[in-house]
């Protein structure tokens, strides 16, 4: 475990890094926060919607099929090591696996798991904007008066 | 050969010394190079876009990054009314400590010419000119790239807001994603030296048995772009994508929590150059023009190592100055439709040249067996992509 001890002693080190500029940033900086600074940014609007706390489902299932990736990953690492001591078993082995993987990805991208956004062709012709919206009719326009007719 | 450390396997009282001036050199050299490399990066993005860039502070601006540190440190820290407060504390430090962590497997110097084992005398101690050789080696530097996507998601989730949400969410997607894909190309290189120690793949690749034709070239390139999507860097930066989601993750983030993920983002730079590095263009290898000790050891070592790494960093600026920023579908498609496939199947090819050379099988007969099973499972997948794209297509028109 001795080959542990320097990282152990970086890990140290960054977080009194960090730990100590925190502190000094604490001492120097002001703080009088008004709640319009701690209020969540929405750009200067003010907030209309609770805040967010669900996210699109695709993302976890990115998670799902990172996750069948990465077990098969895990079992490649110690194959490349004994690799020349399992021969020809090992090879067929590894491919046998690896084609297994390859065939349930397969079937969750034929399914659209991994598709983003919408599909290309329906884009064509309708791009769902409604036509009474125009740049006079979204913007409101201030301190014009007056000026309108020049 | 079980590559670690002697140095540390001696014990007593000198090798704890010398531990503690190693890592104390890598973690000032680190700091040092983030202000150089941010100095650097700005100045050359300013030249490619036809500005001066930072010219004020110090010679020729090199002490711009120190300058706008201060600042930082100097401005109010918001914490946020709605945030998780324990969290959004400990997100910057889950992003900062494995940016210095990555760094201490990477060998930078020691003489590896001719089956050499890289260990060098410090006062009379043999060691190994890197902070640490720990026999799990470059799976050290995967779990730090991991911990990496805790510091991000969980800012972005305690931050309590909209576009940090959204943002963490994206980048852990993304960098999960490129994760396979660096594991998987990080295979063939382990394929080549049989060992996981950062050490003893440098001393595979001594005599200019380089990985990156070892392995031929296309795990370096996927290497090379999972790793540029994994540090979330132009054309990958969808998580900070400012016309979309204001700041990305640290949206809510000021003053030196703020610098903290900055400062590991640029450290990341450097150390994802030092083990591509490592990996595949032979660490600290090069010529020494024939001379021994103090010289074949350090100088020129050192030198060969910054050079690739010097190299490996303009490259990933010139990533950022020339490349237009991907769209997300394009991102996960390059990524899960194109890069992951590829390296796997990049892998099994490999495997089967290395086995087949252990019992003399025709390499030509084995190229010819694999290239057949890679173009059945590429046409197989761009199947199942057009299944997937007539599916959408029909349930757009159906709703």
């Amino acid at each position: 475990m001795s080959q542990y001890l320097p990282i152990l002693v970086m890990i140290v080190l960054a977080a009194l890094f960090g730990g100590i500029s925190l502190v000094m940033a604490k001492l120097l900086n002001p703080s009088r926060p008004t709640a319009a600074q701690t209020a969540p940014y929405e750009c200067g609007i003010v907030e209309q919607t609770e805040s967010p706390e669900r996210f699109p489902v695709r993302f976890y299932l990115v998670a799902m099929i990172f996750i069948v990736f990465d077990i098969e990953i895990i079992f490649l690492y110690p194959f490349t090591t004994v690799y020349g001591r399992l021969g020809t078993f090992g090879l067929l082995a590894v491919i046998e696996f690896a084609v297994a993987v390859f065939a349930s990805f397969l079937y969750l991208i034929a399914n659209g798991a991994l598709d983003w956004g919408p599909a290309k062709q329906s884009r064509k012709g309708d791009l769902g904007i409604d036509s009474a919206r125009t740049s006079t009719s979204t913007i409101r326009r201030v301190g014009l008066e007056g000026r309108e007719a020049a | 050969m079980i590559a670690v450390d002697p140095l540390l396997e001696a014990g007593g009282w000198s090798s704890i010394w010398i531990t503690l001036l190693k890592v104390v050199v890598a973690f000032g050299l680190l700091l040092v190079s983030v202000i150089a490399m941010v100095w650097f990066e700005r100045k050359l993005h300013a030249d490619f876009s036809n500005r001066l860039g930072p010219r004020v502070a110090g010679p020729f601006g090199t002490l711009q990054t120190i300058a706008d540190g201060m600042k930082l440190i100097f401005k109010a820290d918001l914490l946020p009314s709605k945030a998780d407060k324990v969290v959004f504390r400990l997100a910057p430090f889950l992003s900062l400590v494995p940016a210095f962590l990555t760094f201490v497997v990477v060998p930078v110097g020691g003489d590896f010419t001719d089956g050499g084992s890289g260990v060098v005398k410090i006062a009379g101690n043999s060691t190994l000119l890197q902070v640490a050789d720990p026999q799990i080696g470059i799976l050290f530097v995967l779990a730090m790239s991991s911990v990496a996507v805790y510091g991000i998601m969980l800012a972005g989730w305690s931050s309590g807001s909209k576009y940090p949400l959204l943002g963490s969410v994206r980048a852990s997607a993304q960098m999960v994603s490129y994760e396979a894909a660096l594991g998987l190309s990080l295979l063939c290189v382990l394929l080549n030296s049989g060992n996981l120690s950062t050490n003893s793949i440098v001393a595979s690749q001594s005599n200019w048995n380089w990985n990156l034709w070892a392995t031929g070239i296309v795990p370096f390139v996927v290497f090379l772009l999972a790793a540029t999507a994994e540090m979330n860097r132009p054309p990958f930066d969808l998580v900070e994508a400012e016309q979309e989601l204001v700041g990305g993750f640290h949206t809510e983030y000021s003053s030196f929590r703020f610098a903290m993920f900055y400062l590991a983002e640029f450290m990341n730079v450097i150390t994802v150059s030092a083990v591509i590095a490592t990996l595949f263009l032979g660490g600290p290898i090069g010529p020494n023009f024939g001379t021994t000790g103090w010289l074949a050891q350090y100088v020129f070592p050192v030198l060969w190592f910054f050079l690739k790494v010097l190299g490996l960093m303009i490259m990933f600026v010139l990533f950022r100055t020339t490349l237009p920023r991907l769209r997300y579908d394009q991102l996960m498609d390059l990524g899960w439709k194109l890069m992951i496939p590829l390296s796997l199947g990049w892998f099994l090819l490999l495997v089967g040249f290395k086995i087949g050379d252990d019992r003399g099988w025709s390499p030509f007969a084995v190229g010819v067996v694999g290239l057949v099973g890679l173009a059945i499972g590429g046409g197989l997948l761009s199947i199942a992509i057009r299944t997937s794209q007539a599916r959408s297509a029909e349930h757009k028109v159906g709703a």
